[in-house]
């Protein structure tokens, strides 16, 4: 258990967003990796095996919580956000992100960034980005259509930027006026 | 202007980089203590309160029969009070016998219900429908409303 409980962790509290709940699901998933213990002893799959079970009760967990509001949270058309998606990209991007600070720092701002984006954002942003998973891969598991599951991930990359462009511009005025 | 999808493709792999580039987060302490915890307390519950899966076979064997059972049941009585209770007496579902007496209760209460039906008049039906209607559209409101006023302030508050 030590040996992966981080990773269980990590991948339900990016995918939940809220660390009450990742620990409510990691506690779930190694109580069923103690009941398939038989088959996972010696497994070179293991890891997979946990990661896999780790992101199905993520998404079970959010949808037993939220699938009564989705009515309302929902009630935008999708023309309205075809509109939306059609608006051109301003901004630059450029080479490289938050250079100037270290590690730690950098770790944090990205991890603090991630959990400030809503879940049909960050959802899909996590399942491409840490899970290795396709467009048509999470439109299966989130159970939407895949131009929908595009669109979110793009917005989340967009969100997910300006957030960190402005917490690195707000660190560096703050570094050069301290007071 | 630089093309959409060469932005989106630069700031796919600039995130894609500061994305695998996190380490993992540490699990709380108490993790391995609350799952320890949790599999002492399972395993301490009687057979019958644990999943249908962990049941003896005996049980589940007996259970499985019983639902089979009641589902017939439950089918015939069905079925003989939408024909009525003589022809019940007609396939000689003679051991079906002490059904009798709720199915006779459950003949009178349609004939009632049928007798009522008959009873009011159509625009009563009418308005009850519109009412009813109009009840339903407010408790959709309603849940808009508690929506916006309570369940997503509280989503925000918690990210």
């Amino acid at each position: 258990m030590r040996a992966y409980q981080d990773m269980v962790f990590s991948t339900a509290a990016r995918l939940a967003g809220n660390d009450a709940q990742a620990e409510d699901i990691s506690q779930e998933v190694f109580i069923r990796a103690y009941e398939h213990f038989s088959d996972l002893r010696g497994s070179g799959t293991a890891g997979g095996w946990l990661k896999t079970v780790t992101t199905n009760l993520a998404l079970n967990y959010l949808n037993r919580y939220r699938k009564r509001w989705r009515l309302f949270s929902e009630m935008r058309s999708a023309a309205a956000l075809d509109d939306e998606d059609c608006a051109e990209i301003e901004w630059q991007v450029p080479d490289t992100l938050l250079a100037d600070l270290g590690a730690e720092q950098r770790c944090a701002l990205v991890e603090s960034a991630l959990l400030c984006l809503p879940d049909h954002q960050r959802l899909p942003l996590v399942m491409y980005h840490f899970e290795d998973l396709s467009y048509q891969e999470i439109a299966i598991k989130l159970n939407v259509s895949l131009p929908k599951v595009k669109t979110d991930i793009r917005r989340a990359r967009a969100a997910l930027f300006a957030k960190l462009e402005s917490s690195s511009a707000a660190r560096d005025a703050l570094d050069e006026n301290p007071t | 202007m630089i093309k959409r999808t060469e932005i989106d493709e630069k700031l796919e792999r600039l995130l894609q980089q500061e994305l695998r580039a996190l380490p993992l987060r540490r699990a709380p302490s108490s993790l391995e203590s609350r799952v320890f915890g949790e599999l002492a307390r399972r395993a301490a519950l009687p057979w019958w309160r644990r999943s249908f899966a962990k049941w003896p076979m005996g049980p589940r064997v007996v259970f499985v029969l019983l639902c089979v059972a009641l589902m017939g049941a439950t089918f015939l009585g069905g079925v003989s009070a939408v024909v009525g209770v003589r022809s019940l007496d007609e396939v000689g579902a003679l051991l079906l016998s002490w059904l009798q007496p709720a199915l006779v209760v459950m003949a009178s209460a349609g004939g009632l219900a049928a007798l009522l039906v008959r009873l009011i008049p159509p625009l009563w039906i009418y308005a009850g429908l519109a009412v009813g209607a109009m009840l339903y559209v407010m408790l959709f409101g309603l849940g808009a409303a508690a929506y916006r006023m309570l369940y997503r302030p509280a989503l925000a508050g918690n990210k």
